[in-house]
């Protein structure tokens, strides 16, 4: 259906945005019920250590203590991997890192509840903590933290290669060798995690939870406790900030059910900032090898990609991760053979999980960090081996990613000319430079979390006889506007104004499941549900107006709370008019849709091809400027162009803000986020020693948006949230190379590591900072696939 | 935990002095309720002296300037003849926290939790400023320098008060300047902090000089040696290069998360360098 567009498109306000400017927004942190109580957990002061035995009798007794609970009360694990899941509700008998869950108190007020901790014994048989990817990939000197581990403490272990990687390297005329290393960072999402949990006295629980994805909460939750899914409802209110750092359901969700069920009254946990570092599901920080060959142009011959990362105690989203690490470095540029091994380690620290960009992150700081190497090396410009070498459109990678639309061309030149790059990189003055980086990031994942046939998004619209518009949907809108994209499409497709749609979200018992904010799948997937559904009323309503005026069907339109025939002005009827006859003619108003990734897109048939197929592939271009003090190494990012493909902007100014969060988030993470430990402890779990840019040291960000109107999107539309972080990290050190000459190898890139860079290249040593080795470790024999580069990609359009 | 706000010094210090537990002062309380909130300290008693008149001034003395020790850091900022007479003293409080803390803090505070790191520290030890303390058993005046004793610790005996800090009189052509290093431009700890104070003559040569290094050791350093490179010198390059090297030379820094002992020693020296230039600039001077 091609017709003129009139609300998607256009900038225009946020869904719930005056509520939320106002101080109105109801959080979970902000829920309060009658008789409500308060619980707090009782964590690790050890990174790894055995529990010999809990004494809770003295808690137990303090008065305003209702109960106490610990692992042995609630033991079935669980995990956002679901039946593969780690996660504990409190530790059953170890403790994986400081800050593990050991025991939880409800109490009538929280200090009643902290009080009571302190009247916890717990005695702890101190175990020896691995806390690093060396210690990790070594023997373990004691038991592995997990029993389930593949080998000591290495949890998981992937090994695929697509192509003729022997007959690929040996056509290369250069053959580049890189380690990088990826510190990890958090989330640091605005609201502190919280949850309300009441199990009422007809058996049924229902939970209020600060969460990315009610539905895996709601299947953990029923496979924890043995229930009937169909007693349990799960409610996420308007989330603070996600980020990935609410995506896993996490055990305080659990304690507060389980304390419920115990007291039957309502019971509340909101983490404290410290708490929120502990439950973390972060960055993992990743150690990684690059092997490339490369011909006298540029072009890429072989990728041999290694990675290892530290996963923490818990498995999370880890085993995907692993996978993310290696999948996508073939979606951006041609690498016609391709070959990955990744591990992930398991130590003794928060849990790492997904955060924005999910394992993907580290390897395009690696990978684009290598190809300006490899460009200096051959003496290409840093723009042509990249334009040189893009994957094209509707082709088929390496690894048997089928990529569909791709403006990464388009974004590229418009980097380019906006920072003048050609003429600018490599003759600013000693202490400025540029630099430039690409990344290209999935549309949702094209396969939910556990297999099965059904949508991966529902959405149901009903019609109130005054022409209200409710559109129910279990998206969850964490802050990127899932319900504006609701609603826009919606009011596009009826043609009524966006005030008259009413949105009801993210509640397991009143809205068609949508699989969860993660993967940036959300625009792509609820949006073409919303269009299925709005489109099957349009037709209701459109054939009762097409009777009324004896027109055809298809010579009407709508928009404004009107509908009407165009060519014919006595043909017009207000949307409230035309639904009572609609109403009238075809009884109650409404209707479903719901959306899968169609097949085309699903990727490969090999073992692990699961991991990276989207119906649709983003693709981002930035330069930055930094400035380095020649002598204190201080790094100023002063500018940042960004061009982003996002196939169509629903809302151009939504998009602009996840642009530039984007850009925020990644030059946090390039200059100065990073998890520290000493002795096992998390040394910064606080906002204000944990650092995170301000807007001070937010450089002026220049957005500009690609459109390439993809077949699979919704209008065309791609994602926003996720990709353009992607390029930020390793432009910032493209960038510090070009200002002052030094490679820095490593994530975060600290003034000191810029520093001592500068200082071994004054004293004629290689002027770069970063890691020198990897662990060597026995990787299985790889799943080998013939490889698909280049083969056409079917074009079959979603609906 | 008790609560006090007593309206004059006498009943202050008397409130602390017979305490038998453990007892706080508050002022901002920008250190000291973070350190309650994170479980760090539970005073006994807390003695609010924000509502003795004599903490909250400041005032023109013997043509320097006394500031009471609950002054906060916007008020100082705000002054305009402390601020002109003395700003690398008003740009160290400037810089302690961000905008919202320096409605809050204040320099008595910042320099009685005793932080290595303190940002006013350094910019008051080369000011030269003394202390008047006050306890039961009387009053004394002392340099800034003489308070902190260690992270954390302080030369004051319990029932002890820092009233106000005195800023002399300051010959004409003199400047100060403070610089420091963050990773992020504000809510950050100094890596390293530098103040400079100095007096030029009318042909243009430093004939007084005062340099104080913070979060390079135990306590504030007052780096004599550092000052001798400038004194008798035109403050050319010779002379900056001279006084980086005397910085560097007396900086004993931790390796720690925020800085390597080799970065904190270089950047001593190259923020020594470059606060003296603004300190003679603002001596009215060119170089």
């Amino acid at each position: 259906m091609s017709k003129e567009l009139h609300v998607i498109g256009k900038a225009s306000r946020k869904v719930g945005v005056m509520q939320k400017v106002s101080g109105q927004t109801v959080y979970a942190g902000d829920i309060s019920l009658p008789r409500m109580l308060y619980c707090k957990i009782l964590r690790s002061i050890h990174p790894y250590a055995r529990i010999k035995s809990i004494d809770s009798r003295e808690a137990e007794a303090l008065p305003g203590v209702m109960a106490v609970m610990n692992g042995k009360d609630s033991p079935k694990k669980f995990g956002i991997m679901l039946r593969r899941g780690d996660d504990e509700v409190l530790a059953i008998d170890k403790t994986r890192f400081v800050g593990d869950s050991v025991a939880a108190v409800a109490a009538l007020d929280e200090e009643t509840a902290e009080e009571a901790l302190k009247l916890i014994h717990v005695d702890y048989e101190v175990l020896e903590p691995v806390m690093s990817i060396a210690e990790g990939t070594v023997p373990p000197n004691g038991e592995p933290i997990h029993d389930y581990a593949e080998l000591g403490n290495i949890h998981k272990r992937v090994s695929l290669e697509f192509g003729e990687m022997e007959a690929g390297f040996a056509k290369a005329d250069l053959i580049q060798e890189d380690i990088f290393y990826y510190e990890g960072n958090t989330h640091l999402a605005m609201e502190e995690h919280a949850t309300v949990a009441h199990y009422e006295a007809d058996g049924k629980l229902t939970i209020w939870s600060s969460t990315q994805n009610p539905h895996y909460l709601h299947k953990a939750v029923a496979n924890v406790f043995d229930m009937p899914p169909s007693r349990i409802r799960i409610i996420a209110p308007p989330t603070g900030g996600g980020f990935g750092g609410k995506v896993d359901p996490l055990n305080h969700e659990m304690v507060v059910s389980k304390l419920s069920m115990m007291t039957g009254r309502p019971v509340k946990i909101t983490l404290t900032r410290e708490e929120v570092f502990y439950a973390h599901r972060g960055r993992h920080p990743v150690l990684m090898k690059v092997k490339t060959g490369v011909k006298k142009d540029g072009s890429i011959t072989a990728m041999d990609f290694k990675s290892f990362l530290d996963g923490g105690g818990y498995g999370s989203l880890g085993v995907a991760t692993v996978y993310y690490t290696g999948a996508l470095q073939t979606v951006t540029y041609n690498i016609p053979n391709y070959k990955f091994q990744g591990a992930r380690i398991v130590t003794n620290k928060p849990p790492c999980g997904p955060k924005r960009g999910h394992g993907t992150p580290q390897p395009r700081f690696a990978v684009e960090v290598q190809l300006d190497k490899i460009a200096e090396k051959l003496g290409i410009n840093p723009l042509d081996i990249r334009l040189n070498h893009l994957t094209r459109p509707f082709t088929k990678t390496a690894n048997h990613l089928s990529i569909t639309t791709t403006g990464l061309r388009e974004c590229i030149e418009a980097v380019e000319k906006r920072s003048n790059f050609r003429e600018q990189y490599g003759n600013l003055p000693l202490g400025k430079g540029l630099g430039l980086a690409c990344g290209s990031y999935i549309t949702g994942a094209g396969f939910p979390i556990y297999w099965n046939e059904m949508p991966h998004s529902g959405v149901q619209i009903q019609i109130d006889r005054g022409g209200g518009v409710t559109v129910f949907c279990g998206s969850t809108d964490i802050g990127q506007g899932s319900d504006s994209v609701l609603a826009y499409i919606v009011a596009e497709e009826l043609g009524v104004t966006v005030d008259d749609i009413s949105i009801v979200t993210a509640d397991t018992s009143l809205t068609p499941v949508d699989l969860g904010s993660y993967s940036s799948r959300v625009t792509l997937m609820t949006g073409n549900a919303a269009i299925d559904a709005a489109r099957k009323l349009r037709t209701l309503l459109f054939e009762t107006a097409a009777k009324e005026f004896g027109v055809p069907l298809e010579s009407l339109d709508a928009r404004d709370n009107v509908v009407f025939c165009p060519e014919n002005e006595n043909c017009s009827i207000s949307f409230p008019d035309l639904v009572v006859k609609a109403e009238s003619e075809h009884g109650t108003l409404g209707s479903v849709g719901s959306y899968a990734p169609p097949p085309s897109t699903l990727g490969g048939k090999y073992k692990g091809a699961g991991v990276g197929p989207t119906p649709a592939y983003t693709y981002s271009a930035a330069v930055v400027l930094v400035d380095v003090d020649l002598e204190t190494a201080e790094l100023k990012v002063e500018k940042i162009w960004i061009a982003h493909d996002v196939g169509k902007a629903i809302n151009p100014l939504l998009v602009q803000g996840q642009v530039e969060g984007s850009v925020y988030m990644g030059l946090g993470e390039a200059m100065m986020e990073e998890q520290v430990f000493r002795r096992g402890l998390h040394k910064t779990p606080s906002l204000l020693d944990y650092k995170s840019p301000t807007f001070l040291e937010t450089p002026d960000i220049e957005t500009i948006l690609i459109e390439t109107n993809d077949p699979n999107g919704p209008y065309g539309a791609k994602e926003a949230g996720q990709g353009p972080l992607l390029p930020i990290m390793p432009a910032v050190a493209n960038a510090v190379y070009d200002a002052v000459g030094v490679r820095i190898d490593e994530i975060p890139i600290h003034p000191q590591k810029i520093f001592k860079a500068m200082r071994d290249k004054e004293k004629g040593k290689e002027g770069r900072y970063g890691p020198k080795g990897v662990p060597e470790i026995p990787f299985p024999d790889p799943i080998r696939v013939e490889s698909q580069w280049g083969q056409r990609a079917d074009q079959e359009s979603s609906r | 935990m008790r609560y006090e706000a007593p309206d004059s010094l006498d009943a202050a210090t008397e409130l602390l002095s017979s305490e038998p537990g453990v007892s706080r002062i508050l002022a901002g309380g920008t250190d000291l309720l973070v350190q309650m909130h994170a479980g760090m300290t539970e005073p006994d008693l807390i003695v609010d002296i924000k509502k003795i008149p004599d903490l909250r001034a400041i005032v023109a003395e013997d043509s320097g300037f006394r500031i009471g020790a609950a002054v906060t850091g916007a008020e100082m900022g705000e002054h305009r003849e402390l601020k002109s007479a003395w700003p690398g003293v008003v740009e160290a409080v400037e810089l302690i926290g961000s905008t919202q803390i320096q409605g809050r803090a204040t320099p008595g505070g910042n320099l009685c939790n005793a932080s290595p790191a303190a940002d006013s520290v350094p910019a008051m030890v080369a000011a030269g400023a003394t202390v008047t303390v006050v306890g039961t058993e009387g009053t004394r005046e002392i340099p800034v320098q003489e308070i902190c004793t260690g992270p954390g610790q302080t030369s004051l005996k319990k029932g002890e008060i820092v009233v106000s800090f005195k800023l002399p009189a300051r010959p004409s052509r003199s400047g100060d300047a403070y610089l420091r290093m963050t990773p992020r431009t504000e809510m950050d700890i100094a890596v390293v902090g530098v103040g400079v104070n100095l007096t030029m003559d009318q042909e243009g040569n430093c004939i007084d000089a005062r340099v104080a290094i913070g979060a390079v050791a135990p306590t504030v350093l007052l780096v004599p040696e550092a000052a001798a490179a400038l004194i008798g010198t035109k403050v050319d390059e010779s002379a900056l290069a001279e006084l980086a090297s005397a910085a560097s030379a007396a900086c004993r820094p931790i390796d720690d998360k925020r800085g390597t002992k080799k970065y904190r020693i270089k950047v001593a020296g190259v923020l020594a360098k470059r606060a003296a230039k603004i300190a003679v600039e603002r001596a009215g001077q060119s170089l």
